[in-house]
């Protein structure tokens, strides 16, 4: 089975702050450390990681979500050092660049803010369940009309997407497999050939994802789906101690927005 | 209460291509020099088969679902952090692009080979520019260097994706009742 999402279930201050506090404590970390220089991104750092250890998340998930954005890191990183003029760090030119203090600065910094931006929305969807996340942005939007839709019909939408990505992916990894035994070649050909060899993966997904719609919808119309506010099993409830995590929150942003 | 503007058959299907653009960043085929995935495929699809309004919506549902933590964008990435992140732009470009896209296949009544194709690059040139836009503000890069960095790279591949997008089109909108 695919394994998407992180969630690792667990019982700690952080698992059990309502989503909405967590989904708000996350915006205030992006706006802080989109906002400070070096001595507010330290800050900003040591917070983050006395959050992970109070979640108990252990270092390896961490390092495991950074993964993905390395490689832009690098890049960025060697943007900068390489084409920033200022002060040179080395005594040599290397090739026909030259590295300088002011570039390895703005590098460092930039990654930085990057990389704590994911950290703090990892440590979010580790410590939050999928439908509880549905749900808090469900809450949050409530006041807000987004293209038409409703927060209601959103969330629906939401949960109807989360629940058919792995049965998709599953769906297109077979496809895959079964052209590929039928003598599909994907990476040779000229322009025409190769467009046939795409169209061969995607025409049969495309079809077998509209039959399943028909079939969804033939079901929700069914057993009476009708759009607008509706009710749920589990209510989300807002406890003392996640009022004063929202308002420590937010208080600390508006402290370091005014500074 | 103000009446819904969106039906279930829409909900479903906007849904539906949200999960196919997600599943699109996991299906790669290997190009000469970099490898694509089929992500914007399913963009490109999105905007010509829904239409503006909903391919847009399938979008937003898209990019709703990585903020929460799939890791459906690009590379397995994932969160708040990407969207405000130098790459971000090129989500919110998702959006806008798959709407231009929609609004300009609609125009037509029965829209060609090469009126798709023009659309869909028309979407493009929306999703390049807010994704160039973001990536040299955030990453505080020249224009010339966010272009060289964020957009040559990608191009023969979204090439190649538009020209299969188009020719899909023309056979799966039989197929679709919205």
């Amino acid at each position: 089975m695919y394994k998407l999402g992180q969630y690792l279930p667990g019982v700690s201050p952080v698992h059990k702050r309502d989503a909405r506090v967590k989904i708000i404590a996350v915006v205030a970390v992006s706006v802080i450390t989109l906002h400070t220089k070096a001595v507010g991104l330290a800050l900003v750092a040591v917070a983050m990681a006395s959050v992970i250890w109070i979640a108990r998340i252990p270092l390896v998930y961490v390092l495991r979500a950074l993964k993905p954005v390395m490689p832009l890191s690098a890049l960025l990183l060697l943007l900068h050092l390489l084409f920033t003029r200022g002060t040179p760090l080395l005594p040599f030119p290397v090739g026909l660049v030259s590295v300088t203090r002011e570039g390895l600065y703005l590098g460092l910094l930039l990654v930085g803010k990057f990389l704590l931006l994911v950290i703090a929305a990892s440590v979010l969807t580790m410590t939050t369940s999928p439908s509880e996340l549905t749900m808090g942005i469900e809450r949050l939007l409530r006041p807000f009309r987004f293209m038409g839709v409703s927060s209601h019909e959103l969330a629906m939408m939401l949960s109807l997407t989360l629940r058919f990505v792995p049965i998709l992916l599953e769906e297109a990894t077979t496809i895959k497999e079964a052209q590929l035994a039928r003598g599909a070649v994907f990476n040779s050909g000229g322009l025409r050939r190769r467009i046939q060899t795409i169209s061969c993966l995607v025409m049969p997904l495309s079809t077998s994802v509209f039959r399943r719609c028909e079939e969804l919808i033939n079901a929700m119309e069914a057993r009476g789906y009708q759009p607008g506010p509706r009710t749920y099993l589990q209510e989300l409830t807002l406890s003392w101690g996640d009022y004063l995590v929202l308002i420590t929150v937010l208080l600390v942003t508006a402290v370091i927005i005014w500074l | 209460m103000k009446s819904a503007k969106i039906s279930l058959r829409g909900m479903v299907y906007a849904s539906m291509f949200a999960a196919l653009t997600a599943v699109g960043a996991y299906i790669t085929i290997p190009l000469q020099l970099v490898p694509i995935t089929l992500q914007t495929l399913f963009t490109n699809l999105a905007g010509a088969l829904l239409g503006g309004y909903l391919g847009a919506l399938s979008q937003l549902v898209y990019v709703l679902l990585g903020i929460m933590g799939l890791p459906v964008f690009a590379g397995g990435k994932a969160g708040l952090g990407v969207l405000l992140g130098p790459t971000g732009g090129y989500l919110v470009g998702f959006i806008a692009g798959t709407y231009f896209m929609g609004k300009m296949i609609e125009r037509r009544e029965q829209a060609g080979f090469g009126w798709i194709v023009l659309a869909l690059g028309v979407g493009h040139v929306v999703i390049y520019g807010l994704g160039a836009l973001q990536l040299s503000v955030v990453a505080h890069l020249s224009a010339a260097k966010a272009l060289a960095v964020g957009v040559l790279p990608f191009l023969p591949g979204d090439i190649l994706k538009i020209l299969v997008a188009a020719f899909l089109t023309l056979k799966l909108r039989e197929l679709i009742k919205l």
